[in-house]
């Protein structure tokens, strides 16, 4: 082997999501210089010239956008995970002609606190398998050593350890009581971790996985029912009611502008001025809103709060006064609730028809989604392919019961709007009026025919296959791990 | 895929340098190019390092694609792979001679295994024969170095000659000056009698006789690896880029 030309060295800067959406597909994103190069298993670099990715909507076109747009998501701010140095050398395998017959290219990652990485790549010259395929051979060991995601990780540890539905593990054997605490305190985790993207205002999905790790304990909280004393339920419900109170109106402007160009797409084209001045005011009350919600992340008494909370669930065996089924075992529990979740959501399924008033849709919603956080929660206690199958087409239906539930969400909403433009948009109001009425119109249309689809959905789901599951896993016993 | 032939029916007027040259300086500008060594010395593969070919033996140049295909082999330079000559190409005539359509065999050879490629260029030896015949049917341009003295005026003549008897294209035939010193009045004559001779016949670049091309064979690379794009490197990389313009 023997150097093709001298050594570079460089910085690099490491980007990701910040629940690593890159590093799961096994890819690593870097910038160097005034370029990006996105570095993949099996494949060559791929390059494109700009600084910052930020969200892959606003980066310029080019080959490594084309690529993330597949996987990261358009919600999701790529950001800087991390910084090093970079030396790339070039090295040739020669012959006793001095002929290359294989070019190696090897990519020396250094950062502060991680190990020193280096990837090598090998490419081949037409014509001279053989002396690629033996150093292949030679470095076999090293070649699949290791994978982007791991370099990764450990380039930037705890940089990529972010999930927002952490693998909990539920022993057999334990009671109801520690699965509830167990679940508890790792959501708890999750909504902490999220406190800082929320303060940056990194990207919406911070706020996002914060609710819903709240609203997880939440539902703990309401559907294991008699694990503790009920005046602690009660108490403890009401205390997380508070935190989500907090950051309603933050994530719902959050997802009106998220849907901008949805809704401007279904409105006509002279109806969009109207609807564009609405999303302003919206913009600009969120920008009043995150830095009111930033604040009170910040706050002593926010702070004091989930301590506190930490602390109620962080010991063990810790002394929070139990209900009557706490020491029941987790299995037998799990099963009974499952169970009987699974037969509310085909009781009110069964009776739905063209004719159902919309409450019976939105408890079918509800009750779906209960089954669904049951399973989940439970679901180390099963075997994952059964599991899986059970939640597939459950998803699908609450996906159109969600898009049901969310046109009717909104359409009150904007009824809000209108009836109190007089107030506050009083100069635009007639413009801003025709919009939101022609949008209501649309949203109208859309929720009857998600409507439409929940009967279809449901049968997917209520198939033989299902049903076997369901009894074989909750009901009759059986299926265990 | 176009195919250029560096040929002269004389010998040392600088074919194998004005071959690897070209290719390297039409593989730097991005073209896919193959340089396909005709001539049994391999003085192009040995320039480029390349070994002799060991597999291409006898007629297999000509009737098997996956050997030919086979034998090429990569350059240490971006877009230039080279097929490498042997000992065996010495007897090209003898094969040629006892296949049927002896004539557009090469043709037929090139188009099945360079498919992968912008440009072929040949780099053929200095006689006329069946294999020449055969080169003048298979390119799309002949390349001819001509050193400006009598003598080299003379073997052009000839090979016109040999164009129009054998009812060949005659316009594929494209001269240029090589290996020229300007301190040579004999030069400057020649150069001057033969442009008013054929003057659609030649092209304007023309390759200074340098010490740099000679120390090729000490550096075994491209001139311009070596010299950058001053001096030799220079009229190559006009020597290309008139050439493209005439195809």
């Amino acid at each position: 082997m023997a150097p093709r030309q001298e050594v570079v060295h460089t910085g690099f800067s490491a980007y990701d999501t910040f629940d690593g959406q890159l590093a799961r597909e096994g890819w690593l994103l870097i910038g160097t210089g005034d370029k990006l190069c996105l570095l993949g298993e099996k494949i060559d670099p791929i390059w494109q010239r700009g600084a910052l990715p930020g969200f892959t909507a606003d980066m310029g076109d080019g080959p490594v956008r084309e690529v993330l747009l597949g996987i990261v998501s358009p919600l999701r701010r790529l950001m800087l995970i991390g910084e090093g140095d970079l030396d790339c050398r070039l090295l040739a395998l020669l012959d006793d002609e001095h002929k290359t017959r294989v070019r190696c290219e090897c990519w020396t990652f250094m950062t502060k606190a991680g190990p020193t990485i280096t990837r090598i790549a090998l490419q081949g010259v037409r014509g001279y398998d053989k002396a690629f395929s033996r150093l292949c051979a030679r470095l076999g060991g090293f070649e699949n050593a290791l994978s982007v995601e791991m370099v990764a990780g450990r380039l930037f540890p705890g940089t990529t350890g972010y999930a927002a539905k952490p693998a909990i593990d539920i022993a057999p054997d334990g009671t109801a009581f520690d699965t509830a605490g167990d679940i508890i305190r790792n959501y708890i985790a999750v909504a902490r971790q999220n406190e800082d993207g929320v303060i940056e205002d990194i990207d919406s999905e911070f706020l996002h996985d914060y609710r819903i790790a709240l609203r997880k304990i939440r539902s703990v909280l309401s559907l294991f029912r008699n694990v503790y004393a009920a005046d602690f339920t009660d108490d403890l419900k009401a205390r997380f009611n508070t935190l989500m109170a907090r950051s309603g109106r933050l994530r719902d402007l959050d997802v009106y502008l998220i849907q901008r160009e949805t809704y401007l797409d279904l409105v006509p084209r002279d109806m969009q001025p109207g609807l564009k001045m609405l999303f302003e005011e919206f913009a600009a009350e969120r920008t009043i809103e995150q830095r009111r919600f930033a604040a009170h992340l910040r706050s002593d008494g926010y702070r004091r709060e989930m301590r506190d909370l930490i602390r109620l669930f962080d010991t063990p065996d810790s002394s929070l006064p139990k209900g009557p089924k706490a020491d029941q075992p987790a299995l037998d529990y799990a099963r009974v609730m499952i169970w009987k979740r699974y037969r509310k959501v085909c009781a009110t399924a069964a009776i739905i028809s063209d004719a159902t008033p919309d409450e019976q849709i939105h408890e079918l919603r509800i009750h779906c989604k209960k089954l669904r956080y049951l399973i989940e929660f439970f679901a180390p206690l099963f075997a994952a392919d059964e599991i899986r199958i059970l939640i597939k087409p459950l998803k699908k239906l609450q996906d159109t019961l969600g898009d049901f539930n969310d046109c009717s969400v909104q359409q009150e909403a904007l009824a809000n709007i209108l009836d109190g433009l007089d107030e506050t948009y009083a100069d635009r109001k007639l413009e801003i009026a025709k919009s939101v009425g022609a949008l209501l119109t649309m949203l109208d249309q859309r929720q009857k025919r998600a409507r439409g689809q929940v009967t279809a959905y449901f049968m997917a789901f209520d198939s033989p296959a299902t049903r076997d599951g369901f009894e074989r896993l909750f009901r009759t016993g059986g299926g265990a791990s | 895929m176009k195919t250029i032939a560096c040929y002269s029916n004389k010998g040392g007027v600088g074919k194998t340098a004005t071959s690897v040259n070209l290719a390297h300086s039409l593989a730097s500008a991005g073209y896919r190019v193959l340089l396909c060594d005709l001539d049994p010395q391999g003085a192009s593969g040995f320039y480029l390092r390349v070994k002799p070919s060991r597999k291409l033996k006898e007629d297999r140049f000509f009737r098997d694609v996956k050997r030919f295909t086979g034998a090429i082999r990569g350059s240490d330079y971006d877009n230039l792979d080279i097929l490498p000559a042997n000992m065996t190409f010495r007897e090209f005539d003898i094969f040629l001679s006892r296949m049927k359509n002896s004539r557009s065999r090469l043709k037929k050879a090139l188009k099945a295994g360079g498919g992968d490629y912008d440009i072929i260029l040949l780099d053929c030896p200095p006689n006329i024969s069946i294999l020449s015949e055969n080169v003048f049917r298979a390119a799309d341009l002949v390349l001819v170095p001509v050193i400006p003295t009598t003598l080299s005026e003379r073997t052009f003549e000839q090979l016109l000659d040999f164009f129009r008897q054998r009812n060949l294209k005659h316009k594929k035939v494209m001269g240029f000056f090589s290996m020229v010193q300007a301190t040579k009045k004999l030069h400057g004559d020649t150069m001057t009698r033969m442009l008013g001779a054929y003057p659609k016949r030649f092209l304007a670049a023309a390759i200074p006789f340098a010490a740099d091309i000679e120390k090729m064979g000490i550096h075994r690379a491209p001139v311009a690896e070596f010299t950058g794009k001053r001096g030799a490197g220079k009229a190559y990389d006009a020597l290309w880029r008139e050439l493209m313009e005439q195809l």
